[in-house]
């Protein structure tokens, strides 16, 4: 078979980190060699996996018994931008500046988009080394969509905006002075002085120092946003979409759908997660309790029956049950990879 | 508010006490409910004489619907009794700022139209939620003093995305990167306002689901370990009715012992919260009523209910 990529996207909430496991699972169950992909899987879920933490530097293999291969990485931010620097920063000492840096440390610790930005560059990682037939990423939660997807796009853009090119000029000379300010004498300490007042000298070196370190790194990064995009758009890369049940999802999904369509990724199927059963439909009764059961039923009808029909038939709509637990041992999920199988045909 | 005791602490029920704040802030996972419980708080807050509003971030608006409104379009829209709700994506926010700062119109539109603006709104981390902040501030504190008082308090419906502790951490963040100068004094200014629980209120909306339950014990943990306070209330929403018991040899069907087992779930997930937080927390039920004006409505007097207890306030 051809090597494959499958993104599993969504909203929050909608249970996407299990799925991406089960149609893992189904996918090694089929005899190919699998990765998983995933950001934040439930306690329970990592336990019976048996991928704890060591899972956050390296692929761990699942025992799961199956003829494929099936493996299981976490993505964490911070791990995966120290260990690009360290294998692209051009020497120790470059190195060791940029992991030192004040302004790095924030950037790639504690701020939002790092994340997804890393996920890619992971997924890069991944892609071009090519041990797995298949590779399934969960992707993290987010209402925008592709914010996930265009994070490379975005942190290129930033790193590529004036602010870069400000910061990448030589500023300051061996002192730790304004380079310039010196030579200007009392308008260069004045301008100095006003600089310090507004932002902060200390910030301007911080960065000036970050965004010349990182200089050598850069086209590095901006070579494999690239590449990453055209990942995305090859032949062998699908998008599953995830989504809520009952009918307050149906815009958020045709959401989804709508963006991924704009930006040329290719959609597959859509999985209707969590669907209350028609069973309850029929049960009797008049109390609030049974009255609220019947209502979960026919709400999540309704949703189905309308995104039934905005999709129009242009996507397969697989539909997955209510379990009355989150499945997280290798016999629930196994369930799941059952009804996930038909996910894999064709990609 | 209420009187004082003896030792001059105010006394009031738990809504009461979250109403006094400048700033409650609704967070959660996606998917738990966050935005009706913001919404139902909002309503039960302006029914107590506060003039409140409800702000929303996300560029996809859908606040107006569970208030039986208009979309906000970046305006204020009055909701009826004491509650306004004004829908402000960060972008709109940071446009502001640059139109206030350069006030020339020919300036402000080359800056907002170049596209080293777009790129270091979109990239630079942490500037949006610190514009979200910032913008907070200046409505419950007023502009130069003239529309003080406009507001009393404002329900932020924070972003869904990754861990909502990231708003609330920014201030902090950019006052670590930018000590001095006006953006350090604004991030400073802000980083108080965020860990000041007698200013700032943090709600955490959760499922009685195992992730959901999980997320808020870790954001319980960061909001300890980053910002060293805690939040003020824990809303466990979305429970499934308890059934009745079943009578003798009257067997289930299928889908009864589904919603029996998921409110077996839900049980054991709260029980696994209260271990780890022993502050206030509301408990609602799933309810048969679509998302929408009447489910608020529906809530209201739970919610209200549900934080009737007496509660000792900050002096």
């Amino acid at each position: 078979m051809r090597r494959s990529l499958l993104v599993v996207v969504g909203s929050g909430g909608v249970g996407k980190t299990t799925l991406a496991a089960a149609i893992g699972l189904a996918s090694a169950r089929r005899g190919h060699d699998t990765l998983v992909m995933t950001f934040d899987p439930s306690l329970r879920l990592k336990d019976s996996l048996g991928v704890g933490d060591e899972a956050r530097a390296q692929e761990v293999e699942v025992a799961a018994g199956t003829r494929g291969r099936l493996c299981a990485s976490l993505l964490d931010a911070r791990q995966t931008f120290d260990r690009l620097v360290q294998r692209y920063a051009p020497d120790p000492a470059a190195r060791d500046r940029i992991l030192a840096n004040r302004f790095y440390d924030h950037l790639s610790g504690s701020l939002a988009g790092v994340l997804e930005y890393m996920a890619v560059e992971r997924l890069f990682e991944v892609a071009r080394e090519g041990r797995y037939d298949r590779v399934v990423l969960d992707t993290p939660p987010t209402r925008q969509a592709l914010d996930f997807l265009e994070a490379p796009q975005r942190i290129v853009d930033f790193l590529d905006s004036g602010a870069r090119r400000i910061a990448l000029k030589p500023w300051f000379d061996e002192h730790g002075r304004l380079r310039g300010a010196s030579r200007l004498g009392l308008i260069g300490r004045n301008i100095e002085a006003f600089l310090d007042r507004i932002v902060g000298l200390e910030l301007l070196r911080d960065m000036a120092e970050f965004f010349q370190a990182f200089g050598p790194l850069y086209e590095g990064f901006r070579t494999r946003a690239a590449e990453v995009q055209s990942l995305l758009r090859a032949p062998g890369t699908g998008f599953i979409l995830v989504a809520g049940p009952g009918e307050e999802h149906v815009p958020d999904t045709m959401f989804f759908a709508r963006k991924l369509g704009e930006a040329g990724l290719r959609l597959g199927p859509v999985v209707v997660n969590r669907v209350h059963p028609k069973e309850l439909g029929s049960v009797d009764g008049e109390d609030e309790a049974a009255r609220l059961l019947r209502w979960l039923a026919e709400r999540d009808r309704r949703g189905l029956a309308a995104l039934r029909s905005l999709l129009a038939g242009r996507h397969r709509l697989v539909e997955v049950p209510l379990l009355p637990e989150e499945p997280a041992d290798f016999a629930s999920l196994g369930d799941l990879a059952g009804l996930l199988d038909v996910l894999l045909d064709g990609s | 508010m209420k009187a004082g005791r003896a030792d001059g602490k105010p006394v009031g029920s738990l809504l009461e006490e979250l109403g006094r704040r400048q700033l409650l802030v609704v967070t959660g996972k996606g998917g738990v409910g966050k935005s009706v419980v913001a919404a139902t708080l909002g309503r039960l807050l302006a029914q107590r004489g506060r003039r409140v509003l409800l702000l929303e971030v996300d560029p996809r608006e859908s606040l107006h619907q569970l208030l039986g409104v208009d979309p906000s379009g970046g305006e204020v829209v009055e909701a009826g009794g004491g509650l306004s709700l004004q829908n402000l994506p960060p972008r709109r926010v940071l446009d502001d700022v640059v139109r206030e700062h350069l006030r020339l119109a020919p300036l402000v539109r080359r800056v907002l139209n170049s596209p080293v603006y777009h790129h270091f709104v979109d990239g630079a981390p942490g500037l949006k939620e610190l514009a979200v902040l910032g913008h907070v501030q200046r409505l419950v504190q007023g502009w130069g003093g003239r529309r003080r008082g406009h507001t009393d308090l404002v329900v932020l419906d924070a972003p869904a995305t990754g861990h909502s502790v990231s708003l609330l951490a920014a201030p902090r963040v950019t006052a670590g990167v930018i000590p001095h100068g006006p953006f350090g004094h604004m991030a400073t200014e802000l980083a108080e306002l965020v860990a000041d629980p007698v200013r700032c209120g943090v709600v955490a909306v959760t499922l009685a689901e195992e992730m959901p339950v999980q997320e808020t014990l870790e954001l319980l943990d960061l909001l300890r370990g980053r910002l060293s306070r805690d939040p003020q209330l824990v809303v466990v929403n979305g429970l499934y009715p308890r059934l009745a018991p079943r009578r003798q040899g009257a067997s289930r069907r299928n889908g009864v012992e589904l919603a029996v087992r998921r409110r077996r779930v839900n049980d054991a997930e709260l029980a696994r919260l209260r271990e780890h937080w022993r502050g206030p927390l509301a408990e609602l039920p799933m309810l048969p009523l679509d998302r929408g004006r009447e489910l608020v409505s529906a809530l209201a007097p739970l919610l209200e209910e549900a934080l009737a207890d007496r509660v000792e306030g900050r002096p």
